[in-house]
């Protein structure tokens, strides 16, 4: 799995793009994790963009929920977008997508995303 | 060719090759792309779930994964050999469940049952046997449903 990053203004924005799997799930995590702490000042607001994943298996989504849970306790505002039909399955039937905030596209994401430091 | 089988060891770095065993099926049965991502999902869950849990510390088992096209639908096994397990038996995660209180483990098996349109657990001789079955629903050129 590849991953990149874009930074607009306070929000960051996590692009995964291919399968998030088993063998992927830790290296994401990390990434995650090292995104919510930040460099120097943490961001208000982190974006997963998922419109470049393919695939998600329970150890991908179990990364989504302690990133989200993370983000809370650290004040971060914390949503997913543009999950591809397959990744949305996953989503609605696990539940994660009632518990996890899932916007259509990265322009809404962005739209509600915080414009003050968390 | 209706049905494909393949033998690994129990170990997390075998997954790719049981990812494309699922694709090479697919390709060679002419099925619509897309499906094969709920057979290598289920095939992902089952075979990790094995590997994390089924093996006595220590010890590798021997995963057989069987695919068969059959008139009804598509039928994938997974057996090991390692002591009964039945992972049907473990309690659904509570999907209601708040963000705080919501279990991080258990969502693998409570996916494929959601996924798949039937799924089985038999213990045969000294294996577990998990068969799982997607059922395709085809309608020929000449025959027009009701």
């Amino acid at each position: 799995m590849n991953i990149r990053f874009e930074t607009l203004a306070l929000t960051t924005v996590v692009i995964p793009e291919g399968r998030l799997d088993f063998g992927a799930a830790a290296g994401f995590q990390r990434h995650v994790e090292e995104v919510l702490a930040g460099a120097g000042t943490a961001p208000a607001a982190v974006i997963i963009d998922c419109n470049a994943l393919d695939y998600v298996s329970s150890a991908g989504l179990r990364v989504f929920l302690l990133a989200t849970r993370a983000a809370q306790r650290a004040g971060i505002s914390f949503a997913l977008c543009a999950l591809t039909p397959a990744v949305r399955e996953v989503f609605d039937l696990s539940g994660f997508s009632r518990i996890i905030s899932v916007h259509a596209d990265r322009a809404t994401a962005v739209a509600q995303a915080p414009q003050t430091p968390a | 060719m209706n049905e494909r089988r393949t033998t690994v060891p129990s170990d997390p770095a075998q997954l790719p090759a049981l990812m494309q065993f699922v694709q090479e099926f697919w390709s060679a049965a002419d099925l619509p792309p897309a499906q094969a991502l709920t057979f290598e999902l289920a095939l992902e869950e089952v075979f990790m779930n094995v590997v994390m849990h089924g093996a006595p510390a220590g010890t590798a088992l021997r995963i057989e994964v069987s695919l068969r096209l059959t008139d009804s639908g598509l039928t994938m096994s997974v057996e090991d050999d390692g002591p009964e397990f039945n992972p049907l038996s473990l309690p659904p995660p509570d999907i209601s469940a708040s963000l705080g209180e919501r279990a991080v483990g258990g969502q693998g098996v409570f996916l494929v049952r959601q996924m798949m349109d039937a799924v089985n657990y038999q213990r045969v001789g000294v294996r577990n046997q998990l068969t799982m079955t997607k059922y395709i629903i085809r309608f020929s050129g000449d025959r027009l449903p009701a």
